[in-house]
């Protein structure tokens, strides 16, 4: 091959590459707002909010970004939204042991910054992040967990709390709850948190039923 | 070699305002590393620590790109540079921009409240991962670029010489000014905003940057091993080929998960499989240039060219392409696995490339036949294996991410400061060892043909 041959197909190659790439992205495009839910002026005005405060610097969001702090993509289905608005504006009254700093949100940024979190959290992702299969894989044993299990679980508390290793860290460890507090504490603080804990950013259980809740204290007590 | 035209000595400037941007890259990479452990460590978040290390890096290895470029064109086309005062306007408007976005991020870190909306955009921060500077930088960055294009391609035109390295070099300093466009529009949609985002990210480091570097290794190759013209420039043509080949639609490898649609899975999964020949091809073509000669110039320069080739091909493509198929990457995507391949890659396909431009070019500038290698050889060793234990401990924080928080379901957090630890710790530790490399570089950088004549090592016979 001469040199000149070599060099047009350096140039016609990459042209004709380049040709390919922009014809599927014109056909991406087309194809981008139907696999998302609608941008609604406070979804729009909570992604201004992300790029204020650089967000990206220290999470990811559907991946991308830094490696510092947690993936933003499905944050609003694992957390509840009262509990990331009172972290987003002061992270460590919630969490003591949180990284995060107080950056100044305020109460309508955290709004709007929630709106847009729930927008990203519905868009279709090809599956991504995938369930994890050992976390799946034990949900097949529900039939030999107590009541008590059975209502953790279906509640999602571990998504915050942490019982021996396993589970979130944003809420408090639970793994010896039961000879920290009693029952009536227990129970009451599941109806309303806030009377128990001033500052608790863990939303009132009240609706889930007198039996599941006295299952719920049962097995928080049975933790010592 | 010596210079032969008075106006390549403005690459001088630029490879010291590289110089000293790489220094504060590693220094502020430490302080990161630390705040792995103790988030609280500096009086900056991590956030505007991270942006400084990587635009830090970003804008070294382009002003480096630059000062090599101004260097080379002068000596291919064979007369001086067209215009010396816009040369150096461009350096000195280039400083005033970096310095002054870098300032925009300190005062943005200490107060957060700070970044306002101007004009519909970002005062001081645009809040995108690697493209923060605000959009008034963006069109000053697009503009300085515009003038260094316009400068190099005057240069050529004054005497026709259309070598295959130099066009080679404007074509992918083109596409490169090109590339910064699709940066600098905003979008509501999230999935829009990245998808553009890695119009950027991507076509640059895997394209226009590695067409760059596949015209100055090629000019490096023939200047220090004297290996023909011919024979260097068609092997560029078939890598730099291969690279835009594989590369441009290998962009799909980052549409798997952001919300577009599932044929990206196909074309990102086989053409991104396929990124690392041409970087192979490299690999085999410094060696086999090497093997060919019998006369080397500058043994340190060679050095740093061949390690060059050889680290493009482990960070870019081997760490690259491990994660790269779909059925991988849906499990490691965002986690510390790409930390480690970005850290590998960058170092050893455009830092060692740059190192190398400078260690060939430096001594012709500063009129020296040879210099005493051993700081070359020092600061090497010290950099190259402090950064490979840095890889290391990224990517077993890495795998250890991966199998506890994506495949057993245990929290982000709990994963990093529990299990992940002993990984920050060694890295910081390593980080400092790269540090002391640097250092030893930047001692040489500026001592270089300047120290008396005996510290230098005798001049090869024939040069």
């Amino acid at each position: 091959m001469s040199n000149k041959a070599a060099r047009n197909l350096f140039i016609f190659g990459s042209l004709f590459f380049f040709v390919i790439f922009v014809m599927l992205t014109i056909d991406t495009m087309g194809k981008l707002d139907k696999r998302a839910p609608a941008i609604t002026e406070e979804v729009n005005a909570g992604k201004m909010v992300w790029h204020k405060y650089d967000c990206i610097g220290c999470h990811t969001i559907l991946g991308n970004g830094s490696y510092f702090a947690p993936d933003m993509t499905k944050i609003t289905e694992k957390k509840p939204k009262d509990y990331l608005k009172q972290f987003l504006m002061d992270p460590k009254s919630v969490n003591p042991k949180a990284s995060m700093p107080k950056l100044g949100i305020s109460s309508k940024e955290a709004d709007d910054l929630i709106a847009f979190l729930d927008w990203t959290s519905r868009v279709d992702t090809n599956g991504w992040p995938p369930k994890p299969i050992l976390a799946t894989a034990a949900g097949v044993a529900v039939k030999e967990l107590t009541a008590g299990q059975r209502v953790y679980q279906s509640q999602n508390c571990a998504n915050c709390h942490m019982i021996s290793g396993i589970g979130g860290t944003t809420g408090p460890d639970l793994t010896h709850v039961g000879s920290k507090r009693d029952r009536t504490w227990l129970f009451g603080h599941f109806k309303d948190p806030k009377t128990y804990v001033p500052n608790s950013a863990m939303p009132s259980y009240g609706h889930i039923g007198e039996k599941e809740l006295n299952d719920l204290t049962d097995y928080m007590v049975s933790l010592k | 070699m010596t210079i032969k035209y008075e106006s390549q000595k403005i690459a001088q400037n630029f490879y010291t305002f590289a110089v000293l941007l790489f220094l504060v890259q590693v220094t502020v990479g430490i302080i990161a590393a630390l705040q792995f452990m103790w988030p609280d460590f500096f009086i900056l978040n991590f956030n505007i620590i991270r942006s400084l290390h990587i635009n830090a890096m970003v804008v070294w290895l382009l002003v480096g790109m630059m000062g090599a470029t101004y260097y080379v064109v002068p000596e291919e086309s064979e007369t001086e540079i067209w215009s010396l005062p816009l040369a150096k306007f461009q350096f000195w408007a280039t400083v005033g921009t970096v310095l002054a976005v870098v300032l925009g991020y300190v005062y943005m870190g200490i107060n957060p409240q700070a970044n306002t909306l101007v004009f519909g955009t970002r005062l001081l921060n645009e809040g995108r991962e690697y493209i923060e500077a605000p959009r008034w930088a963006d069109i000053l960055i697009v503009v300085s670029v515009l003038l260094f294009l316009l400068n190099n391609f005057m240069t050529m035109l004054k005497t026709k010489k259309w070598t295959g390295i130099q066009g080679t070099l404007l074509g992918g300093l083109t596409v490169l000014a090109l590339m910064y466009l699709p940066g600098m529009f905003y979008t509501k949609s999230m999935v829009k905003d990245q998808f553009w985002w890695w119009w950027v990210v991507h076509l640059w480091v895997e394209g226009a940057w590695e067409v760059i570097a596949g015209a100055l290794l090629a000019f490096m190759l023939m200047k220090v091993t004297g290996v023909k013209r011919e024979v260097v420039e068609k092997w560029m043509y078939v890598e730099v080929g291969l690279v835009m080949f594989t590369g441009i639609l290998g962009t799909g490898h980052h549409y798997y998960w952001i919300g577009t649609p599932s044929y990206w899975l196909w074309v990102g999964g086989i053409f991104s499989s396929l990124e690392p020949i041409p970087l192979l091809i490299m690999v085999w073509d410094a060696f086999r240039t090497t093997r060919e000669t019998r006369v080397v110039t500058n043994k340190a320069g060679l050095y740093y060219t061949v390690a060059h080739a050889i680290f493009n091909f482990v960070g870019a493509g081997l760490w690259g392409v491990i994660h790269t198929l779909p059925q991988v990457n849906k499990w490691t995507h965002g986690t510390q696995i790409t930390t480690a391949h970005g850290h590998l890659a960058f170092y050893g396909a455009y830092v060692l490339l740059v190192l190398a431009m400078i260690y060939i070019t430096l001594p012709a500038i500063r009129g020296v036949k040879a210099f005493n290698a051993s700081r070359a050889f020092q600061s090497f060793w010290w950099m190259t294996i402090s950064m490979i234990f840095i890889v290391l401990t990224i990517t077993g924080a890495g795998m250890v991410q991966t199998y506890m928080e994506r495949l057993m379901g245990l929290d982000y957090v709990a994963v990093k400061t529990n299990y992940n630890l002993w990984f920050w710790i060694l890295r910081a530790i390593f980080g400092v060892g790269f540090l002391y490399g640097v250092l030893i570089f930047v001692v040489d950088y500026f001592k270089l043909g300047k120290e008396p004549a005996s510290a230098v090592a005798p001049a090869p016979e024939k040069a």
